[in-house]
């Protein structure tokens, strides 16, 4: 979706709040593809992931208003899907990841380096879906969606030195599956 | 303890050059900065956008209040209550002030569903300060308080359909802050803490 030229995160909630409903649509457009893939990896599914961006966006316009702090609008989004996948994850009852969506199959006319590529997608997958939520969360957070500690703190609510850890601990899982399947 | 080089995560948190570390490490930083490569990447298949789901979803008119409540009571939501007993005597008074205040001949004329909240804040440097929440669905500049005597006591005095309400203050129209005064504190989805105000009905 091409967002270039669109206004910056704080006059856009401005025009929402103002009663410019559709101006919402630069804020859809902006940021739906970071959300989805980072729900995506959270909930393993990209239907459960849809639902839940799709809610996290509706919920964010019905409470734009308690945004404090528009320019940072960014962290709020992800703070809000974050506590959806949640919420779908203790719905779900068990926290693990099942990936339910069809991996990626490698079709015949593709090359051997993309086969290889779509081996290793999955093994990192099935890698991240063992991993415990809170440690999923804070390595999608940081490798995935390229969130600064101090941005990982705030969509969590969490103190850096807990995200740090939880980063590294998921590192040394994901490399000792990969270093198993090397 | 950590069972990988600690090298290894100072390079992957940029807090160590990539070539500062021995070659030997540099195939585990290698597997995971590809490992994140390949989660990052677009998922294959097509790109499904989901503006036009959500436009229509908020394009509607927002459930009523009534409904809203309804929500609210029955869905489960795990929240943190805080009760504060240092404070449960200054809300108290607040309360019986709110029962003789609603049980006088004087004030507006209610309706039997309706109650007065009456919202106090001691904010000496303040220019202004307004009242949101769930009652004007958190749309600051509707409810203004007044410090008509200049000590740095806010007061207004509302009528509100009967129901409990979250709400905060805004302070100076930038500054969101809780009411401490208010007995009960929840913490929202957002990582706020909102406090509570519950409305009786004037006449039963």
């Amino acid at each position: 979706m091409d967002v270039r030229g669109a206004p910056p995160d704080a006059e856009v909630v401005a025009l929402v709040l103002a009663g410019d409903t559709e101006a919402f649509g630069f804020v859809i457009r902006r940021y739906e593809a970071g959300l989805l893939r980072f729900a995506t990896r959270m909930l393993g599914s990209r239907d459960a992931a849809a639902d839940a961006v799709a809610e996290s966006f509706v919920r964010a316009y019905r409470h734009l208003a308690s945004c404090r702090e528009p320019a940072r609008l960014r962290t709020w989004l992800y703070r809000i899907v974050t506590n959806r996948c949640k919420s779908y994850l203790v719905r779900r009852s068990v926290a693990d990841v099942p990936l339910d969506d069809a991996p990626p199959v490698a079709d015949p006319a593709d090359t051997e380096a993309a086969m290889e590529r779509a081996d290793q997608l999955l093994l990192v997958e099935r890698a991240l879906a063992e991993l415990s939520p809170d440690k999923r969360e804070a390595f999608v957070l940081k490798h995935v969606e390229g969130l600064s500690y101090e941005e990982m703190a705030a969509v969590t609510g969490e103190r850096i030195p807990t995200l740090k850890m939880r980063v590294h601990r998921a590192r040394e899982a994901l490399l000792k599956v990969l270093e198993d399947h090397a | 303890m950590s069972v990988i080089d600690p090298r290894i995560h100072q390079v992957l948190d940029g807090e160590l050059a990539a070539e500062a570390v021995p070659a030997e490490l540099r195939p585990a930083v290698a597997q995971l900065a590809a490992a994140a490569e390949l989660l990052a990447a677009p998922p294959p298949g097509p790109v499904v956008s989901l503006e036009s789901r959500v436009m229509a979803e908020i394009r509607r008119p927002a459930p009523s209040r009534a409904r809203r409540m309804m929500r609210w009571l029955v869905t489960p939501y795990a929240i943190i209550l805080r009760v504060r007993p240092a404070w449960s005597v200054a809300f108290a008074a607040v309360v019986a002030a709110l029962t003789l205040f609603t049980a006088g001949d004087q004030g507006p004329e209610l309706a039997e569903h309706e109650g007065i909240a009456q919202f106090v804040g001691r904010f000496p440097d303040a220019q202004s300060v307004h009242v949101v929440g769930t009652f004007n669905d958190w749309r600051p500049g509707s409810i203004a308080l007044e410090d008509q005597d200049h000590d740095g006591v806010w007061r207004a005095s509302v009528v509100l359909p009967a129901g409990t309400y979250e709400y905060m203050f805004v302070v100076d129209g930038e500054r969101w802050v809780p009411d401490h005064l208010a007995e009960r504190l929840v913490a929202d989805d957002f990582g706020r803490e909102n406090s509570i105000v519950i409305v009786r009905p004037a006449r039963r």
